[in-house]
């Protein structure tokens, strides 16, 4: 994972990407106990995204620096990363909006606890409402925060109901 | 046994975040090794 943390660095400081932020599984474990995962999911800020083939600078990046394709990752080290464009304002929010956490001495870009619930909650598949649930047991949100950055991307409705299955009595 | 769970549950979230990532490496690589050399699996 630093390999990676030390790869998206450089690839920032080269300008094939204008910003990025870890999320997914990954980053949640900053906040929650560790949880099984297959992949390190990146979200990503091109400067091409006008292009079809907006990873392409990724890929090439990587390429040169012996990091080759997997199905649709790079591996990086121990990890299959997943590169995602930062389209939804949610997304780009949570991506603009990530704290920069120390990683065994390399700077990583993260996603915020109440962003990685909102997306989840976003996304609705059974493992992204466990993920809220962890979360929120964790302590690192509040049902509040979720709350009002759900209202603030047209998801109150869903938050609602997310409440109401599991956590009202 | 609740008790026991809630105490393994705090001392797993008291890992810091490159521990936690460690752990989840160890533990796929283990898979993988085991995939790799299924007679090696306790039968």
């Amino acid at each position: 994972m630093k390999e990676l943390a030390q790869l998206l660095n450089e690839m920032q400081q080269a300008d094939v990407i204008r910003n990025y932020a870890l999320f997914g599984a990954s980053a949640q474990m900053r906040y929650t106990e560790p949880v099984a995962t297959l992949d390190a999911a990146v979200l990503v800020a091109v400067n091409s995204a006008e292009r079809p083939d907006v990873l392409r600078d990724i890929y090439d990046f990587c390429a040169a620096k012996g990091y080759v394709p997997e199905g649709e990752s790079i591996r990086v080290g121990a990890w299959p990363a997943q590169f995602v464009p930062a389209f939804s304002p949610l997304t780009a929010d949570a991506m603009e909006q990530a704290e920069t956490a120390d990683f065994e001495g390399v700077a990583f870009r993260v996603v915020r606890a109440d962003h990685l619930a909102v997306i989840a909650l976003s996304a609705g598949r059974a493992k992204d409402l466990t993920r809220i649930l962890a979360l929120l047991e964790s302590g690192s949100v509040s049902r509040d925060s979720i709350k009002s950055l759900a209202a603030r991307y047209g998801l109150a409705e869903a938050w609602q109901r997310f409440e109401d299955r599991f956590l009202n009595d | 046994m609740l008790e026991r769970q809630a105490q393994w549950q705090k001392s797993r979230q008291a890992l810091t975040w490159p521990e936690k990532i460690r752990m989840v490496e160890q533990i796929r690589e283990s898979v993988r090794q085991l995939r790799a050399h299924p007679q090696s699996v306790p039968r």
